[in-house]
Protein backbone atom coordinates (compact mmCIF):
# COMPACT_ATOMS: atom_id res chain seq x y z
CA UNK A 1 0.00 0.00 0.00
CA UNK A 2 1.75 3.35 -0.83
CA UNK A 3 1.58 6.09 1.80
CA UNK A 4 1.96 9.60 0.27
CA UNK A 5 2.92 12.42 2.71
CA UNK A 6 2.78 16.26 1.22
CA UNK A 7 5.14 18.10 3.04
CA UNK A 8 4.53 21.82 3.25
CA UNK A 9 5.05 24.99 5.45
CA UNK A 10 3.33 28.12 5.50
CA UNK A 11 6.96 30.36 4.41
CA UNK A 12 9.67 29.88 2.25
CA UNK A 13 13.09 28.41 3.59
CA UNK A 14 11.34 26.90 6.36
CA UNK A 15 13.19 23.63 5.11
CA UNK A 16 10.68 21.79 3.20
CA UNK A 17 13.10 20.51 0.45
CA UNK A 18 16.06 19.74 3.35
CA UNK A 19 13.54 17.78 5.39
CA UNK A 20 11.39 15.84 2.19
CA UNK A 21 15.09 15.07 0.87
CA UNK A 22 16.33 13.57 4.40
CA UNK A 23 13.16 11.69 4.58
CA UNK A 24 13.97 10.30 1.01
CA UNK A 25 17.28 8.98 2.12
CA UNK A 26 16.39 7.71 5.59
CA UNK A 27 13.25 5.56 4.16
CA UNK A 28 15.28 4.69 0.93
CA UNK A 29 17.09 3.35 3.66
CA UNK A 30 14.64 1.02 5.15
CA UNK A 31 14.67 -0.87 1.94
CA UNK A 32 11.45 0.66 0.39
CA UNK A 33 10.84 2.06 -2.98
CA UNK A 34 10.54 5.86 -2.14
CA UNK A 35 9.93 8.82 -4.59
CA UNK A 36 10.03 12.25 -4.18
CA UNK A 37 7.93 14.54 -5.80
CA UNK A 38 8.86 18.25 -6.52
CA UNK A 39 5.82 20.24 -7.11
CA UNK A 40 7.76 23.48 -5.78
CA UNK A 41 7.40 24.21 -9.08
CA UNK A 42 9.03 27.93 -10.28
CA UNK A 43 11.34 27.44 -7.66
CA UNK A 44 12.20 23.69 -7.40
CA UNK A 45 15.44 22.41 -6.40
CA UNK A 46 15.16 19.00 -4.57
CA UNK A 47 17.19 17.49 -7.61
CA UNK A 48 20.28 19.90 -6.26
CA UNK A 49 19.76 18.13 -2.74
CA UNK A 50 19.34 14.85 -4.37
CA UNK A 51 22.64 15.14 -6.78
CA UNK A 52 20.89 15.16 -9.46
CA UNK A 53 22.07 17.82 -11.60
CA UNK A 54 20.88 17.80 -15.16
CA UNK A 55 17.05 15.91 -14.97
CA UNK A 56 16.52 14.57 -18.25
CA UNK A 57 12.95 14.67 -17.58
CA UNK A 58 10.65 17.45 -15.92
CA UNK A 59 6.98 17.48 -14.50
CA UNK A 60 6.01 20.17 -17.19
CA UNK A 61 6.85 17.14 -19.72
CA UNK A 62 4.06 15.69 -18.53
CA UNK A 63 1.95 18.79 -18.16
CA UNK A 64 2.72 19.77 -21.55
CA UNK A 65 2.25 15.70 -22.97
CA UNK A 66 5.22 15.29 -24.18
CA UNK A 67 5.18 12.16 -21.82
CA UNK A 68 1.60 10.48 -20.97
CA UNK A 69 2.40 8.76 -18.47
CA UNK A 70 3.38 10.29 -14.94
CA UNK A 71 5.78 7.22 -14.44
CA UNK A 72 7.82 7.97 -17.22
CA UNK A 73 9.45 10.97 -15.87
CA UNK A 74 10.35 9.17 -12.46
CA UNK A 75 14.40 9.36 -12.52
CA UNK A 76 17.09 7.49 -10.88
CA UNK A 77 19.01 9.22 -7.75
CA UNK A 78 22.61 8.07 -6.73
CA UNK A 79 20.91 6.91 -3.61
CA UNK A 80 19.60 3.06 -4.12
CA UNK A 81 15.38 2.94 -3.60
CA UNK A 82 15.41 6.74 -4.20
CA UNK A 83 13.71 7.91 -6.53
CA UNK A 84 12.31 11.70 -7.98
CA UNK A 85 10.06 13.20 -9.84
CA UNK A 86 11.93 16.92 -10.80
CA UNK A 87 10.39 20.14 -11.25
CA UNK A 88 13.80 21.86 -12.39
CA UNK A 89 12.79 22.79 -16.06
CA UNK A 90 8.96 24.24 -15.60
CA UNK A 91 8.59 27.65 -15.39
CA UNK A 92 4.99 27.36 -14.12
CA UNK A 93 3.94 27.86 -10.82
CA UNK A 94 1.70 25.27 -9.39
CA UNK A 95 -0.75 28.35 -8.36
CA UNK A 96 -1.65 28.20 -12.40
CA UNK A 97 -2.05 24.55 -12.83
CA UNK A 98 -4.91 24.12 -15.22
CA UNK A 99 -7.70 22.41 -13.16
CA UNK A 100 -7.81 19.46 -16.15
CA UNK A 101 -4.20 19.12 -15.23
CA UNK A 102 -4.03 19.28 -11.55
CA UNK A 103 -6.93 16.20 -11.72
CA UNK A 104 -4.79 14.22 -14.34
CA UNK A 105 -1.51 14.80 -12.03
CA UNK A 106 -3.55 14.24 -8.86
CA UNK A 107 -4.92 10.90 -10.07
CA UNK A 108 -1.61 9.64 -11.22
CA UNK A 109 -0.32 10.29 -8.36
CA UNK A 110 -2.46 8.14 -6.20
CA UNK A 111 -2.05 5.36 -8.38
CA UNK A 112 2.30 5.69 -8.49
CA UNK A 113 3.58 2.29 -6.93
CA UNK A 114 5.69 2.82 -4.40
CA UNK A 115 6.12 2.22 -0.85
CA UNK A 116 6.37 5.96 0.28
CA UNK A 117 5.57 8.72 -1.75
CA UNK A 118 6.40 12.50 -0.71
CA UNK A 119 5.71 15.64 -1.99
CA UNK A 120 7.37 18.72 -2.12
CA UNK A 121 4.78 21.53 -2.12
CA UNK A 122 6.45 24.89 -1.54
CA UNK A 123 5.00 27.82 0.16
CA UNK A 124 1.57 29.47 0.00
CA UNK A 125 -2.55 28.41 0.26
CA UNK A 126 -3.48 28.63 -3.20
CA UNK A 127 -6.24 26.06 -3.91
CA UNK A 128 -3.76 23.86 -6.30
CA UNK A 129 -1.21 23.35 -3.39
CA UNK A 130 -4.52 22.75 -1.10
CA UNK A 131 -5.86 20.00 -3.24
CA UNK A 132 -2.36 18.21 -3.04
CA UNK A 133 -2.56 18.57 0.47
CA UNK A 134 -5.77 16.61 0.36
CA UNK A 135 -4.55 13.88 -1.65
CA UNK A 136 -3.84 11.75 1.45
CA UNK A 137 -5.22 11.62 5.20
CA UNK A 138 -1.14 12.73 6.18
CA UNK A 139 0.38 15.75 5.54
CA UNK A 140 3.27 16.97 7.09
CA UNK A 141 3.57 20.73 8.34
CA UNK A 142 7.23 22.55 8.76
CA UNK A 143 7.92 25.42 10.90
CA UNK A 144 10.17 27.56 12.00
CA UNK A 145 10.56 29.04 15.68
CA UNK A 146 9.94 32.16 14.14
CA UNK A 147 6.41 33.86 14.85
CA UNK A 148 5.81 34.42 11.12
CA UNK A 149 6.50 30.83 10.17
CA UNK A 150 3.92 29.89 13.06
CA UNK A 151 1.10 32.01 11.60
CA UNK A 152 1.61 30.66 8.34
CA UNK A 153 1.08 27.54 10.01
CA UNK A 154 -2.17 28.12 11.25
CA UNK A 155 -3.04 29.97 8.20
CA UNK A 156 -2.25 26.57 6.07
CA UNK A 157 -3.81 24.11 8.01
CA UNK A 158 -7.07 26.67 8.06
CA UNK A 159 -6.59 26.63 4.35
CA UNK A 160 -6.94 22.90 4.24
CA UNK A 161 -9.60 22.10 6.34
CA UNK A 162 -11.45 25.14 4.40
CA UNK A 163 -10.50 23.94 1.06
CA UNK A 164 -12.18 19.98 2.27
CA UNK A 165 -15.34 21.86 3.18
CA UNK A 166 -15.57 23.70 -0.22
CA UNK A 167 -14.87 20.28 -2.63
CA UNK A 168 -18.26 19.18 -1.29
CA UNK A 169 -19.97 21.78 -2.94
CA UNK A 170 -20.98 23.49 -6.16
CA UNK A 171 -20.31 27.16 -6.79
CA UNK A 172 -23.66 28.06 -6.48
CA UNK A 173 -24.18 26.16 -3.28
CA UNK A 174 -21.03 27.24 -1.83
CA UNK A 175 -22.55 30.95 -2.57
CA UNK A 176 -25.46 30.18 -0.63
CA UNK A 177 -23.72 28.64 2.18
CA UNK A 178 -21.39 31.49 2.74
CA UNK A 179 -24.28 34.17 2.98
CA UNK A 180 -26.50 31.50 5.59
CA UNK A 181 -22.96 31.45 7.07
CA UNK A 182 -22.61 35.58 7.43
CA UNK A 183 -25.97 35.68 8.31
CA UNK A 184 -25.62 33.58 11.36
CA UNK A 185 -22.46 34.84 12.97
CA UNK A 186 -21.28 37.94 11.44
CA UNK A 187 -18.69 39.11 9.04
CA UNK A 188 -15.71 37.49 8.94
CA UNK A 189 -17.19 34.23 10.36
CA UNK A 190 -16.82 32.79 6.56
CA UNK A 191 -13.43 31.88 7.16
CA UNK A 192 -13.63 30.56 10.12
CA UNK A 193 -14.13 26.90 9.43
CA UNK A 194 -15.97 26.21 12.65
CA UNK A 195 -19.00 28.36 12.15
CA UNK A 196 -19.15 26.96 8.40
CA UNK A 197 -19.49 23.31 10.00
CA UNK A 198 -21.70 24.46 11.96
CA UNK A 199 -24.36 25.86 9.45
CA UNK A 200 -23.54 23.09 7.30
CA UNK A 201 -24.49 20.83 9.97
CA UNK A 202 -27.92 21.76 10.44
CA UNK A 203 -28.39 22.62 6.41
CA UNK A 204 -26.70 19.76 4.87
CA UNK A 205 -26.49 17.04 7.62
CA UNK A 206 -25.21 14.34 5.62
CA UNK A 207 -22.35 16.55 4.14
CA UNK A 208 -21.75 17.64 7.50
CA UNK A 209 -21.08 14.15 8.72
CA UNK A 210 -18.69 12.80 5.81
CA UNK A 211 -16.52 15.93 6.75
CA UNK A 212 -16.28 15.40 9.91
CA UNK A 213 -15.33 12.06 9.41
CA UNK A 214 -12.86 13.47 6.75
CA UNK A 215 -11.47 15.74 9.42
CA UNK A 216 -11.21 13.01 12.35
CA UNK A 217 -9.68 10.83 10.06
CA UNK A 218 -6.82 13.86 8.88
CA UNK A 219 -3.32 12.49 10.46
CA UNK A 220 -1.57 15.94 10.71
CA UNK A 221 2.17 15.94 11.88
CA UNK A 222 3.92 18.87 13.08
CA UNK A 223 7.56 19.45 12.26
CA UNK A 224 10.00 22.29 14.43
CA UNK A 225 12.75 22.87 12.17
CA UNK A 226 15.90 24.76 12.61
CA UNK A 227 15.51 25.12 16.79
CA UNK A 228 18.47 26.70 18.25
CA UNK A 229 19.58 25.93 21.52
CA UNK A 230 18.05 29.47 22.91
CA UNK A 231 14.50 27.69 21.43
CA UNK A 232 11.44 26.01 23.99
CA UNK A 233 11.69 22.48 22.98
CA UNK A 234 8.28 22.86 24.41
CA UNK A 235 7.09 25.18 21.67
CA UNK A 236 6.13 22.50 19.10
CA UNK A 237 3.57 20.67 21.41
CA UNK A 238 2.57 23.92 22.67
CA UNK A 239 1.74 25.26 18.74
CA UNK A 240 -0.22 21.88 18.48
CA UNK A 241 -2.31 22.09 21.74
CA UNK A 242 -3.46 25.83 20.81
CA UNK A 243 -4.70 24.51 17.25
CA UNK A 244 -6.62 22.31 18.68
CA UNK A 245 -7.82 23.96 21.75
CA UNK A 246 -8.92 27.39 19.82
CA UNK A 247 -8.75 26.42 16.08
CA UNK A 248 -10.39 22.58 16.41
CA UNK A 249 -7.55 21.38 14.25
CA UNK A 250 -5.75 18.04 15.07
CA UNK A 251 -2.13 17.67 14.50
CA UNK A 252 -0.03 15.45 15.97
CA UNK A 253 3.64 17.17 17.14
CA UNK A 254 6.13 14.58 15.54
CA UNK A 255 9.17 16.73 16.80
CA UNK A 256 12.17 19.05 16.38
CA UNK A 257 15.02 19.46 14.24
CA UNK A 258 17.42 21.01 15.93
CA UNK A 259 19.52 23.53 13.69
CA UNK A 260 23.09 23.20 12.54
CA UNK A 261 25.33 25.13 10.30
CA UNK A 262 26.36 22.27 8.40
CA UNK A 263 23.10 21.73 6.48
CA UNK A 264 24.30 24.78 4.99
CA UNK A 265 27.57 23.44 3.95
CA UNK A 266 26.08 19.81 2.95
CA UNK A 267 24.06 21.41 0.82
CA UNK A 268 26.73 23.49 -0.47
CA UNK A 269 28.87 21.13 -1.04
CA UNK A 270 25.98 18.78 -2.61
CA UNK A 271 26.45 16.12 -0.17
CA UNK A 272 23.89 14.32 1.87
CA UNK A 273 23.92 15.92 5.68
CA UNK A 274 22.97 12.86 7.11
CA UNK A 275 25.88 11.04 5.81
CA UNK A 276 28.40 13.58 6.49
CA UNK A 277 27.11 14.32 9.81
CA UNK A 278 25.57 11.03 10.90
CA UNK A 279 26.45 11.95 14.56
CA UNK A 280 25.04 15.71 15.05
CA UNK A 281 21.70 16.21 16.77
CA UNK A 282 20.41 17.34 13.52
CA UNK A 283 20.91 13.71 12.16
CA UNK A 284 19.83 12.23 15.11
CA UNK A 285 16.40 14.10 15.27
CA UNK A 286 16.18 13.64 11.25
CA UNK A 287 16.44 9.79 11.99
CA UNK A 288 14.16 9.92 14.87
CA UNK A 289 11.40 11.91 12.59
CA UNK A 290 12.08 9.01 9.92
CA UNK A 291 10.87 6.06 12.12
CA UNK A 292 7.73 8.44 13.36
CA UNK A 293 6.70 8.52 9.91
CA UNK A 294 7.21 4.89 8.70
CA UNK A 295 5.22 3.70 11.67
CA UNK A 296 2.33 5.81 11.14
CA UNK A 297 0.25 4.04 8.66
CA UNK A 298 -1.93 6.25 6.20
CA UNK A 299 -4.51 5.96 3.59
CA UNK A 300 -5.34 8.04 0.45
CA UNK A 301 -8.18 9.99 0.94
CA UNK A 302 -11.28 10.06 -2.01
CA UNK A 303 -10.59 12.17 -4.12
CA UNK A 304 -13.68 14.35 -4.70
CA UNK A 305 -13.51 14.99 -8.60
CA UNK A 306 -15.38 13.92 -11.33
CA UNK B 1 -14.87 20.84 16.08
CA UNK B 2 -13.69 23.96 18.19
CA UNK B 3 -15.52 24.53 21.62
CA UNK B 4 -15.33 28.19 23.11
CA UNK B 5 -12.62 28.72 25.48
CA UNK B 6 -14.63 29.95 27.79
CA UNK B 7 -17.51 26.94 28.12
CA UNK B 8 -14.55 24.72 28.91
CA UNK B 9 -14.28 23.43 32.81
CA UNK B 10 -11.03 24.57 34.41
CA UNK B 11 -9.66 22.01 33.89
CA UNK B 12 -9.83 21.66 30.56
CA UNK B 13 -8.97 24.58 30.43
CA UNK B 14 -5.95 23.82 32.32
CA UNK B 15 -5.60 20.89 30.50
CA UNK B 16 -5.26 18.89 33.78
CA UNK B 17 -6.86 15.53 34.81
CA UNK B 18 -9.96 16.01 37.48
CA UNK B 19 -7.58 14.43 39.92
CA UNK B 20 -4.63 16.13 39.05
CA UNK B 21 -2.53 16.99 42.24
CA UNK B 22 -1.69 20.23 43.11
CA UNK B 23 2.03 20.49 41.69
CA UNK B 24 0.38 19.80 38.92
CA UNK B 25 -2.12 22.40 38.47
CA UNK B 26 1.12 24.74 39.40
CA UNK B 27 2.92 23.52 36.79
CA UNK B 28 -0.54 23.62 34.34
CA UNK B 29 -0.79 27.24 35.05
CA UNK B 30 2.64 27.94 34.21
CA UNK B 31 2.99 26.23 30.81
CA UNK B 32 -0.43 28.19 30.33
CA UNK B 33 1.00 31.43 31.23
CA UNK B 34 3.43 30.65 28.58
CA UNK B 35 1.16 29.92 25.45
CA UNK B 36 -0.92 32.96 26.14
CA UNK B 37 1.18 35.89 27.16
CA UNK B 38 1.31 38.82 25.40
CA UNK B 39 4.75 37.93 23.76
CA UNK B 40 4.12 34.61 23.35
CA UNK B 41 4.65 33.23 19.53
CA UNK B 42 2.58 30.73 19.70
CA UNK B 43 -0.39 32.45 20.23
CA UNK B 44 0.51 35.86 19.31
CA UNK B 45 -1.35 35.50 15.79
CA UNK B 46 -4.11 34.02 16.86
CA UNK B 47 -6.39 36.38 19.60
CA UNK B 48 -6.89 40.05 20.06
CA UNK B 49 -6.12 41.76 23.22
CA UNK B 50 -9.62 41.29 24.37
CA UNK B 51 -9.35 37.94 23.36
CA UNK B 52 -6.46 37.39 25.47
CA UNK B 53 -7.03 38.95 28.31
CA UNK B 54 -10.23 37.23 28.63
CA UNK B 55 -8.69 34.56 28.29
CA UNK B 56 -5.87 35.10 30.89
CA UNK B 57 -8.49 36.23 33.26
CA UNK B 58 -9.92 32.25 33.02
CA UNK B 59 -6.94 31.22 33.47
CA UNK B 60 -6.23 32.45 36.82
CA UNK B 61 -9.67 32.18 37.56
CA UNK B 62 -9.65 28.52 37.13
CA UNK B 63 -6.41 28.20 38.84
CA UNK B 64 -7.12 30.16 41.96
CA UNK B 65 -10.07 27.77 42.34
CA UNK B 66 -8.26 24.66 41.61
CA UNK B 67 -5.31 25.47 44.17
CA UNK B 68 -7.76 25.69 47.08
CA UNK B 69 -8.61 22.71 48.71
CA UNK B 70 -12.06 23.82 49.37
CA UNK B 71 -13.18 26.33 46.35
CA UNK B 72 -12.39 23.16 44.43
CA UNK B 73 -14.29 20.78 46.03
CA UNK B 74 -17.19 23.63 46.03
CA UNK B 75 -16.41 23.79 42.28
CA UNK B 76 -15.85 19.62 41.79
CA UNK B 77 -19.55 20.02 43.47
CA UNK B 78 -20.79 22.12 40.98
CA UNK B 79 -19.64 20.37 38.43
CA UNK B 80 -21.37 17.36 39.28
CA UNK B 81 -24.55 18.97 40.10
CA UNK B 82 -24.42 20.25 36.53
CA UNK B 83 -23.66 16.67 35.07
CA UNK B 84 -20.40 16.89 34.42
CA UNK B 85 -18.62 13.41 34.92
CA UNK B 86 -15.37 14.05 36.22
CA UNK B 87 -13.59 10.77 35.31
CA UNK B 88 -10.12 9.04 36.44
CA UNK B 89 -11.25 10.41 39.95
CA UNK B 90 -8.89 8.28 42.45
CA UNK B 91 -10.65 5.43 43.79
CA UNK B 92 -9.57 3.65 47.00
CA UNK B 93 -7.63 0.59 45.94
CA UNK B 94 -9.71 -2.66 46.58
CA UNK B 95 -8.76 -4.44 50.10
CA UNK B 96 -8.16 -8.21 48.80
CA UNK B 97 -6.51 -10.32 51.18
CA UNK B 98 -3.38 -11.49 50.42
CA UNK B 99 -1.63 -14.69 49.76
CA UNK B 100 1.42 -14.93 51.34
CA UNK B 101 2.46 -16.98 48.81
CA UNK B 102 1.49 -14.51 45.92
CA UNK B 103 5.00 -12.82 45.55
CA UNK B 104 4.70 -10.40 43.20
CA UNK B 105 7.51 -9.66 41.18
CA UNK B 106 7.97 -6.35 39.27
CA UNK B 107 8.87 -6.85 35.88
CA UNK B 108 9.33 -2.94 34.96
CA UNK B 109 12.32 -1.43 34.60
CA UNK B 110 14.57 -1.71 38.11
CA UNK B 111 13.39 0.71 40.46
CA UNK B 112 16.14 2.18 42.71
CA UNK B 113 16.00 3.27 46.39
CA UNK B 114 16.11 6.93 45.59
CA UNK B 115 13.42 6.80 42.81
CA UNK B 116 11.07 5.05 45.63
CA UNK B 117 11.68 7.81 48.27
CA UNK B 118 11.33 10.20 45.60
CA UNK B 119 7.81 9.01 45.00
CA UNK B 120 6.55 8.59 48.69
CA UNK B 121 7.66 12.23 49.20
CA UNK B 122 6.07 13.41 45.99
CA UNK B 123 2.76 11.60 47.75
CA UNK B 124 3.60 12.99 51.20
CA UNK B 125 3.66 16.61 49.55
CA UNK B 126 0.07 16.52 48.09
CA UNK B 127 -1.57 14.80 50.92
CA UNK B 128 -0.59 16.84 53.60
CA UNK B 129 -3.04 19.90 53.80
CA UNK B 130 -0.25 21.93 55.74
CA UNK B 131 2.34 21.75 52.65
CA UNK B 132 -0.74 22.89 49.98
CA UNK B 133 -1.05 25.70 53.02
CA UNK B 134 2.05 26.83 52.75
CA UNK B 135 2.39 26.77 48.97
CA UNK B 136 -0.54 28.37 48.13
CA UNK B 137 1.07 31.72 49.74
CA UNK B 138 1.51 34.24 47.10
CA UNK B 139 5.30 34.85 49.03
CA UNK B 140 7.20 31.71 51.10
CA UNK B 141 9.71 32.25 53.30
CA UNK B 142 12.66 29.87 54.40
CA UNK B 143 10.88 29.02 57.36
CA UNK B 144 7.98 28.38 55.52
CA UNK B 145 10.48 25.81 53.84
CA UNK B 146 12.08 24.30 57.02
CA UNK B 147 7.96 23.90 58.14
CA UNK B 148 7.75 21.67 54.94
CA UNK B 149 10.54 20.04 55.38
CA UNK B 150 9.88 18.83 58.78
CA UNK B 151 6.59 18.17 57.97
CA UNK B 152 8.11 15.78 55.52
CA UNK B 153 10.40 14.85 57.92
CA UNK B 154 13.72 14.88 55.95
CA UNK B 155 16.77 16.19 57.99
CA UNK B 156 18.23 19.17 56.46
CA UNK B 157 21.64 16.96 56.42
CA UNK B 158 20.39 14.53 54.00
CA UNK B 159 19.45 17.69 51.57
CA UNK B 160 23.15 18.61 52.06
CA UNK B 161 23.97 15.30 51.00
CA UNK B 162 22.14 15.03 48.37
CA UNK B 163 22.13 18.90 46.75
CA UNK B 164 25.92 19.49 47.48
CA UNK B 165 24.85 22.88 48.81
CA UNK B 166 26.95 23.64 52.07
CA UNK B 167 24.66 23.14 55.43
CA UNK B 168 25.77 26.57 56.70
CA UNK B 169 23.83 28.26 53.33
CA UNK B 170 20.96 26.12 53.84
CA UNK B 171 20.64 27.35 57.54
CA UNK B 172 20.93 30.38 56.99
CA UNK B 173 17.81 30.19 54.09
CA UNK B 174 15.74 28.66 56.68
CA UNK B 175 16.20 30.49 59.46
CA UNK B 176 16.00 34.08 57.45
CA UNK B 177 19.42 34.96 57.86
CA UNK B 178 19.18 37.70 54.92
CA UNK B 179 22.38 39.08 55.83
CA UNK B 180 24.21 36.21 55.67
CA UNK B 181 22.72 34.39 52.63
CA UNK B 182 24.79 33.90 49.46
CA UNK B 183 24.51 36.20 46.01
CA UNK B 184 21.04 35.87 44.08
CA UNK B 185 22.31 33.66 41.49
CA UNK B 186 23.57 31.52 43.66
CA UNK B 187 21.09 31.31 45.51
CA UNK B 188 18.02 30.57 43.41
CA UNK B 189 20.22 27.35 42.68
CA UNK B 190 20.81 26.53 45.86
CA UNK B 191 17.11 26.87 46.91
CA UNK B 192 15.86 25.52 43.47
CA UNK B 193 18.01 22.56 44.15
CA UNK B 194 16.36 21.98 48.21
CA UNK B 195 12.78 22.29 46.56
CA UNK B 196 13.82 19.59 44.10
CA UNK B 197 15.45 17.62 46.76
CA UNK B 198 11.70 17.71 48.48
CA UNK B 199 9.98 17.36 45.33
CA UNK B 200 8.25 20.46 45.49
CA UNK B 201 7.28 21.78 41.97
CA UNK B 202 7.71 23.64 40.14
CA UNK B 203 10.79 24.43 41.66
CA UNK B 204 11.37 27.67 39.57
CA UNK B 205 8.15 28.92 40.46
CA UNK B 206 8.22 28.16 44.06
CA UNK B 207 11.86 29.78 44.07
CA UNK B 208 9.94 32.94 42.66
CA UNK B 209 8.16 33.29 45.26
CA UNK B 210 10.90 32.90 47.70
CA UNK B 211 12.81 35.45 45.74
CA UNK B 212 9.78 37.94 45.58
CA UNK B 213 9.33 37.60 50.23
CA UNK B 214 12.91 38.05 50.26
CA UNK B 215 12.53 41.31 48.43
CA UNK B 216 9.78 42.34 50.84
CA UNK B 217 11.41 41.03 53.79
CA UNK B 218 14.45 43.19 52.34
CA UNK B 219 12.05 46.22 52.67
CA UNK B 220 10.26 45.90 55.89
CA UNK B 221 13.37 44.25 58.02
CA UNK B 222 11.00 41.76 59.28
CA UNK B 223 13.89 38.87 58.80
CA UNK B 224 16.16 38.13 61.50
CA UNK B 225 19.10 39.37 61.54
CA UNK B 226 22.27 38.67 63.11
N1 LIG C 1 17.80 22.05 10.39
C1 LIG C 1 18.43 23.03 9.72
N2 LIG C 1 19.55 23.60 10.25
C2 LIG C 1 20.18 24.58 9.60
N3 LIG C 1 19.81 25.08 8.43
C3 LIG C 1 18.71 24.56 7.85
C4 LIG C 1 17.97 23.51 8.46
N4 LIG C 1 16.94 23.21 7.65
C5 LIG C 1 17.03 24.03 6.58
N5 LIG C 1 18.10 24.85 6.70
C6 LIG C 1 18.53 25.92 5.79
O1 LIG C 1 17.40 26.59 5.28
C7 LIG C 1 17.54 26.77 3.91
C8 LIG C 1 16.20 26.56 3.25
O2 LIG C 1 15.89 25.18 3.27
P1 LIG C 1 14.99 24.53 2.16
O3 LIG C 1 15.45 24.91 0.81
O4 LIG C 1 14.86 23.10 2.49
O5 LIG C 1 13.64 25.30 2.50
P2 LIG C 1 12.27 25.28 1.68
O6 LIG C 1 11.22 25.35 2.73
O7 LIG C 1 12.24 24.16 0.74
O8 LIG C 1 12.37 26.66 0.93
P3 LIG C 1 11.55 27.09 -0.40
O9 LIG C 1 10.20 27.48 0.07
O10 LIG C 1 12.33 28.26 -0.89
O11 LIG C 1 11.55 25.92 -1.30
C9 LIG C 1 18.56 25.77 3.42
O12 LIG C 1 19.40 26.37 2.51
C10 LIG C 1 19.32 25.36 4.64
O13 LIG C 1 20.60 25.96 4.64
MG1 LIG D 1 12.07 24.05 -1.38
Amino acid sequence: MTQIWPIGGGKGGSGKSFLTSSLGRLLAAFDKKTLLVDLDLGSANLHTMLDVPYPEKCFSDYVQKRVSRLEDIVLETPVPNLYIISGARDSLDIANLPYEQKVRTLKAIAKLDYDWIFLDLGAGTSFNILDFFLISQNSIFITTPEPTSIENVYRLVRAVYFRRIRQYFNVTEFKALEEKVVAQYGEGSFNKPDSIMRVIKTSHPKKGTLLENDFNSFKFKLVLNQLRKQNNIALGPQICKIMEKHLGFHVEFAGNVAFDDRVHDAICQRVSFLERYPYTRTAYDLRELSKNIAQSGNQQMLLRYS
Amino acid sequence: MKKDFAKLNYYEMLDVSPDAAFFEIRHAYNAALQVYAHDSIVSYSLFSLEERKKILDLLEKAYLTLINAQERKKYDNELAQAGVALHGGKKAPAQVPKSIYDIKRWTGPAVSPKKTNKIILRESVEESEKIRGILSKPEISGSDLKEIRNELGVPLEKITQETRVLLDYLVCIEENKINRLPAEAFLKGFVKAYLKSLCLEPADEICARYVRWLESAGKTGQAEEK
